[in-house]
């Protein structure tokens, strides 16, 4: 079996969670109170930020920090529990199929959930963003180039942190703890950016890249800018390692 | 008789473990707010529990709060993921009174992890600050509190829980509603009766009777969910 066609089954299976009505409403929760306080975006001048921009980050920030990793934790026991009722997973293990290839499958199915919730959270952007421009007659809609190229970069950095939780939900067999740990894991990420070490706290990167990102954006306000060299390295081993710790592990309880 | 049967369920599902360290884990925060930036607050004028618990109970309410989300999460999914739920409902119980072991579990479990905290408390406070005359009543008095303002929260998840056969749909949603909860403001009283907001109140920060408006609305909100749960048990039998 081909690696896509697989990836084509494990999209067949959660056709029927209604996991994209969960990571919806999630979407479209964050967003009510930013269209609420519109006004509240004129009163950052302070910061030298204009008030589109503003908007904008805001946002994404509600998103980066606690509900994009939350929904991904749900993601992950999503992938897990599917196959669990009747054992469906034992049959997938004894199909002539690498249980490399399995769980990278499982990985990419993950990875898909993220960049969809991503791109609810544009497209409701440019929804509020619409309606916030004709309650306070002021242009809020940005230029769908500037939005491309943020969306890629806070997307490309939550690789990590996903290959993390999964590693999480493949290892950790009894549910409550790879939960939990995730969920616990993403709390302290606020601390972790303003410090020295963030790099090596997975769960800290997309929200230190939109910070870094309001920073850039308000003149007044200085935050720590993304460097490149120690992150960069330290991202793709973490990556790497938890992949290949969960390829590993995979169905390993299972086959026992 | 059922509550120790809901106990024994738990036992291998790593249930207890995981609120004891997540006890542990939000007993940590206080101290190392302390250790790490103690200067900050040892000149403040207030009480030091009122600086203890405005510092970091922001950050120990959203780990309990997180608690209480997954637990009953994990309480049903035990029942639905085998088709347990079908096997209870044969036998001479009513559904409600399994909804009511689990509460009284979970509550329990609330119990423990608050008093974890309040050691915490205690450490702080003797380590860094001086036990005063009235320190033991407002320590009482202030994880009293706490624990009501917990308990429409734990109804709420676990009548979340109890309504979906899948556990991502249940945690999904428990996740929206603790995110819908941190991005409520904090100086509106009604929109900060949301019971995955209400935990995040302080005792000894709010005046008497703003904080007596909370234990009354607390109070309402524990029997109407507890109503709901069981008005919905009831319909959803006579459905089936």
């Amino acid at each position: 079996m081909s690696f896509l066609s697989l990836v084509g089954v494990e999209f067949k299976k959660i056709k029927r969670s209604k996991i994209f009505v969960i990571l919806f409403i999630a979407t479209v929760i964050l967003w009510i109170p930013s269209i609420l306080n519109a006004e509240m975006n004129f009163n950052m001048q302070a910061e030298g930020i204009s008030p589109e921009n503003n908007f904008f980050i805001q946002g994404f920030m509600g998103m980066a920090w606690f509900m994009f990793p939350a929904s991904m934790v749900v993601g992950t026991v999503l992938l897990s529990q599917t196959e669990r009722t009747n054992k469906g997973i034992l049959k997938m293990l004894a199909l002539p199929i690498s249980t490399i290839k399995l769980c990278l499958a499982k990985f990419v199915v993950l990875l898909a959930l993220a960049v969809s919730q991503i791109l609810m959270m544009v497209g409701m952007y440019y929804i509020s963003a619409a309606i916030v421009t004709a309650t306070q007659d002021y242009n809020f809609i940005l230029s769908p180039i500037f939005i491309f190229k943020e969306i890629s970069s806070i997307s490309i950095s939550t690789i990590p942190m996903l290959a993390f939780f999964w590693m999480l939900s493949v290892c950790i067999q009894t549910p409550i703890f790879s939960i939990g740990i995730g969920l616990a894991s993403i709390v302290p990420s606020v601390l972790i950016i303003n410090t020295k070490v963030w790099f090596v706290y997975p769960m800290s990167y997309p929200f230190f890249v939109i910070t870094s990102e309001y920073g850039k954006l308000a003149k007044n306000l200085t935050t720590a800018q993304v460097e490149f060299f120690p992150w960069i390295p330290v991202a793709i081993s973490i990556t790497i390692v938890c992949l290949c710790i969960s390829c590993f592990r995979f169905g390993q309880v299972e086959r026992e | 008789m059922s509550v120790s049967l809901e106990y024994k369920k738990v036992k291998r599902t790593g249930f207890i473990p995981a609120f004891l360290w997540g006890g542990t884990l939000a007993a940590v925060v206080p101290v190392i707010n302390m250790a790490v930036r103690s200067e900050m607050y040892l000149g403040q004028p207030n009480s030091p529990i009122q600086i203890l618990m405005g510092a970091s109970w922001q950050m120990i309410a959203m780990l309990n709060i997180l608690l209480v989300v997954v637990g009953p999460c994990l309480l049903y999914h035990l029942e639905f993921a085998d088709n347990a739920m079908q096997k209870m409902k044969s036998l001479p119980i009513r559904e409600s009174s399994i909804f009511l072991a689990k509460f009284i579990l979970t509550s329990f479990m609330c119990i423990i992890v608050l008093t974890t905290e309040a050691i915490s408390i205690i450490f702080c406070v003797s380590y860094w600050f001086e036990i005063g005359n009235n320190f033991w009543l407002e320590l009482a008095k202030n994880f009293g509190y706490s624990f009501l303002l917990t308990l429409p929260c734990v109804l709420l998840s676990l009548l979340i829980a109890s309504t979906f056969k899948n556990m991502w749909m249940s945690l999904g949603i428990g996740v929206v509603c603790v995110f819908t909860a941190t991005m409520l403001p904090t100086n509106n009283f009604v929109l900060s009766l949301f019971p995955f907001a209400i935990p995040f109140q302080i005792f000894v920060n709010t005046e008497t009777t703003q904080a007596m408006h909370y234990i009354y609305a607390a109070i309402i909100e524990i029997v109407a969910i507890g109503f709901a749960e069981f008005v919905f048990i009831k319909v959803r039998r006579s459905l089936e």
